[in-house]
């Protein structure tokens, strides 16, 4: 199977020149962040980019982090596993953003209260304890949920590139690429984030519209949907028949995770939102955001159906390796589209589309290193050190903790053998933070009468998600999926949230809502 | 072809063709909005107009 899976592997268009490329663009991006470190003077500037970004230059960086090759790699899975069924996700996800842009629902609030992080909000929402409880779950879900981005998209980057999977290739791929997002994240904090993200919007678009022109250019619209049909049937199309997948748990599911906690629950989007000029530019910027919101899931959607069609009609070596005969291990269909995106595009073009890829890398990567970064010293160390932490130390701890954080997620890729249940993975270390949040953030914005005794607890309660992992599913013997249990994390939350501030009032009564 | 076949192909055609104008406008815009990013931040330090450090 390594033979085949290296043989298969091997078979790509890209070039010298195409390294070049790559070298080039990786290049001007460590430029960059030793450029603008000139421009730091205060911990608003290294995490909230001076709160200055304008509506182009916020859909851009909301873009480049959110559509992160971590969701190119999963996106392009659903769509060979689940075909046109899967656009269900890319259309929830453009229609919820397109919702908290018009309403300003959650992110408008947040930033009319000038706070630089959401547990920020929970202090002055609630009290201190709320917040340092409030980073720590940020801070627990957010770096566990990170932890296999790193050897994910290193496995595009070895398969679209012709590297052997064994060997050296993977690990110096996830060394290489790490000590790069460290260098300029380290030195530009968000100022650095912003200007990258970019450039890296603008190579990501335009690369990923190349590719999609390329796919239907070889494959033709009616092979497409000829082949899926003949794959699947009628389940290929349709996300609520049986047989699909997915089914209306799902589809609910993915309104709550893709729609709403994607843009206006989880930090690195609405990061976004609170370093934006004013509570309208972030209306804007988020209705803006809705069609790379759906672009994000579509795109990489349809670069899998498209990787099942080519192996299907054109690869048959290749089908014998994703589906061999029974009792054989089908290789790992993460594999799929970084393959056929290697056979498919001509060479020159294929290092724009990597680039574009490790665009997608490599913005996401350096967003959530400063994200959680900074939640950790503004929201956990800084509150608990007595007399306070000064502008110059919180900025040289948060640098520390990006590398520490950077050399967990190299460790963890490198020990954790996540080949399996990733998705499944990341929801649930996901879902430990964003669950309860949902509750505190709405409760806590829109309801006078939400307590922090409240807060506090259902914060807590999002531990439950943890039920919702596959060992611990079995370890309990609970008969749910995933998305059900993610579902009844949200609703217990939420009853948390009310029962405990009934219950446990705050004396004071002046906090109030915004 | 079925209701979600044509669905499916008219929302992905839109969806391209409204990605691509976004793409060209951020482009353009998000040159500009950096530009006056930078001379915001220079402009705000010259003044000694800091904003105070942590949270």
């Amino acid at each position: 199977m390594q033979e085949n899976l290296s043989e298969a592997l091997g078979q790509t268009n890209f070039t010298s020149w195409d390294w070049l490329i790559v070298a080039v663009y990786l290049s001007i991006s460590v430029i960059i962040g030793l450029f603008v470190k000139r421009y730091i003077k205060n911990m608003s500037d290294y995490i909230g980019a001076g709160r200055a970004l304008g509506t182009a230059l916020g859909v851009a960086t909301l873009t480049g982090t959110e559509m992160g090759l971590i969701t190119v790699m999963y996106s392009a899975q659903k769509g060979f596993t689940g075909g046109f069924a899967a656009f269900h996700i890319a259309l929830v996800a453009g229609v919820v953003t397109f919702f908290v842009g018009f309403s300003g629902f959650i992110v408008g609030r947040l930033r009319e209260m000038e706070v630089l992080t959401i547990p920020e909000y929970y202090e002055r929402r609630f009290d201190k304890k709320t917040r340092v409880l409030g980073g720590i779950m940020l801070a627990l879900g957010g770096i566990l949920n990170m932890g296999l981005f790193l050897k994910v998209g290193s496995m595009f980057i070895v398969g679209v590139t012709g590297l052997s999977t064994q060997g050296w290739a993977l690990p110096m791929v996830m060394i290489t690429l790490l000590v790069l997002v460290l260098i300029y994240t380290v030195m530009g904090g968000m100022l650095s984030v912003v200007v990258t993200d970019y450039i890296q919007f603008v190579v990501l678009s335009f690369g990923l519209l190349i590719a999609v022109g390329f796919v239907i250019a070889n494959l033709g619209w009616a092979t497409l949907y000829e082949t899926v049909t003949a794959e699947m049937g009628p389940a290929g199309f349709n996300p609520f028949m049986e047989g699909s997948g997915f089914g209306a748990d799902y589809v609910l599911w993915q309104v709550f995770t893709a729609g709403l906690v994607s843009c206006a629950i989880w930090p690195t989007a609405v990061a976004r939102a609170l370093a934006a000029k004013s509570p309208a530019v972030v209306r804007k910027q988020f209705m803006w955001s809705s069609i790379s919101f759906t672009i994000r899931f579509m795109i990489p959607n349809f670069l899998g159906i498209a990787a099942l069609v080519y192996i299907t009609v054109k690869a048959p070596e290749l089908k014998q390796l994703f589906f061999p005969a029974d009792g054989v291990k089908a290789l790992d269909n993460l594999y799929a589209m970084p393959i056929v995106l290697g056979r498919i595009i001509p060479a020159g073009l294929i290092g724009i589309i990597s680039a574009a890829m490790i665009a997608a890398f490599m913005s996401t990567h350096d967003s959530y290193l400063l994200c959680w970064s900074s939640v950790i010293t503004q929201d956990i160390v800084a509150p608990l050190t007595k007399g306070g932490l000064s502008t110059a130390a919180r900025i040289k701890l948060t640098r520390v903790l990006i590398v520490v954080i950077g050399l967990y997620i190299l460790y963890w890729g490198l020990v954790y053998d996540g080949g399996d249940d990733i998705w499944d993975y990341m929801s649930v270390t996901g879902a430990i933070y964003f669950t309860g949040a949902f509750a505190v953030l709405v409760g806590g914005l829109y309801w006078k009468g939400a307590s922090s005794n409240g807060a506090f607890l259902a914060l807590l309660s999002g531990l439950c998600a943890i039920l919702g992992l596959g060992p611990v599913k079995e370890a309990v013997g609970l008969n749910l999926e995933g998305a059900q249990v993610g579902l009844l994390t949200v609703v217990f939350s939420l009853i948390v949230l009310v029962v405990g501030s009934l219950v446990f009032p705050d004396k004071n009564k002046e906090r109030g809502t915004v | 072809m079925t209701f979600w076949m044509v669905f499916w192909k008219y929302f992905f055609l839109l969806v391209l063709i409204g990605f691509a104008c976004m793409a060209v406008w951020v482009t353009i815009g998000g040159y500009r909005d950096i530009k006056s990013l930078f001379a915001s931040l220079d402009e705000e330090h010259d003044d000694g107009t800091d904003k105070p450090g942590g949270a």
